[in-house]
């Protein structure tokens, strides 16, 4: 898979603070990039726009999971071969996406694990709590993988229609390794960096919010 | 009795909404109706109600009409809740159609001046 060919996709909510400098670095590194605005209240369109990046506008806020869906299919209708997700929030670095794209030379999907890599900056509890969801995540999926809901994935697109989201807000990344689990598609796991700054951590989710992503993930199934 | 008096007009208030602005009888609206009747008769005849309790196997009347609000609400939710989920998918489609529509007139006719800020 050559850079030309693979499009980084970038859900945004409310980033304006960092976007641009994570859009640039990702556009500096040689690869299309992608933003889903997804309803932002501020200047993040504007932002990702100055980093180079193609911007898309959802009208009103409909979660990351939709946000992300509309990334990859823009990227597939403009001819991209493989999609790479990034988190927006600066917690991924750009020199991992080779990795992503030189694993989908054999799998159909590459799945980023901070786990199988290195995690800067997290506190102990937070590592307690990933680790929990990993477990969640395995039971859930029927995969047995060392990390869960890591933001940083690629897939080719071929892939992609069986890897369809339809959970809009955060029960997509459920849903993906579910979907991976039962399309028969081949993957595998990469190691990546994730760098928590203090900006990450207050964008991130909290232990509570799991609750209201077990009750997407149950009962809004369509 | 007051009870009597409230609840027969607040019966006749939902007949006169519903009847509001149309001018036929549509199924569904004679089947409102047909209720509205229903529940007039049960407010100025409570022990009436007994008796349809007694042939189905419930004591009172009052249980009899509670035991089917209980249902009839829980259906009305579980409708809603599936409508409601389904309006929220067909918005999803819509946006994303729009978002990547104007992207690409975007790519083909750029905006002359960056005027279109967010809201």
């Amino acid at each position: 898979m050559d850079r030309h060919g693979t499009w980084v996709v970038i859900a945004a909510y409310n980033e304006a603070a960092v976007i641009e400098q994570v859009v640039a670095s990702v556009v500096q590194a040689g690869w299309h990039v992608v933003v889903v605005d997804d309803g932002s209240g501020d200047t993040t369109r504007d932002r990702a726009r100055a980093g180079g990046a193609t911007v898309l506008r959802h009208s009103i806020n409909l979660g990351q999971g939709a946000a992300l869906q509309t990334g990859v299919d823009y990227a597939i209708r403009r001819g991209a071969r493989a999609i790479v997700t990034f988190d927006a929030d600066g917690q991924h670095v750009p020199e991992d996406i080779p990795t992503i794209v030189d694993a989908l030379a054999d799998h159909d999907i590459a799945l980023g694990s901070r786990f199988l890599g290195t995690v800067e900056g997290a506190t102990q509890r937070r590592m307690v709590l990933l680790r929990a969801a990993v477990m969640m995540s395995n039971r859930l999926a029927g995969l047995k993988l060392t990390d869960a809901h890591c933001g940083m994935r690629g897939f080719r697109a071929t892939a992609a229609p069986r890897l369809r989201i339809t959970q809009d807000r955060m029960a997509h990344a459920s849903e993906l390794l579910k979907k991976v689990q039962s399309s028969g598609l081949t993957y595998t796991e990469v190691p990546i960096t994730v760098r928590y700054t203090e900006h990450s951590k207050r964008k991130g989710q909290t232990g509570f919010q799991a609750i209201r992503i077990l009750f997407d993930y149950f009962f809004r199934a369509s | 009795m007051i009870i009597r008096i409230v609840l027969l007009a607040a019966l006749a208030a939902i007949g006169w909404f519903v009847f509001l602005k149309r001018n036929r009888l549509p199924f569904h609206i004679v089947i409102v109706f047909a209720m509205l009747f229903t529940g007039a008769f049960a407010v100025l005849f409570p022990e009436q109600t007994d008796i349809v309790a007694n042939f189905v196997g419930v004591g009172r009347g009052v249980d009899l009409i509670t035991y089917v609000i209980e249902v009839t609400v829980l259906f009305v939710l579980i409708h809603y809740y599936t409508k409601f989920v389904e309006l929220q998918r067909q918005l999803t489609d819509v946006t994303r159609e729009l978002a990547i529509l104007r992207a690409e007139v975007e790519r083909v006719a750029p905006p002359a001046n960056a005027d279109d800020k967010p809201r």
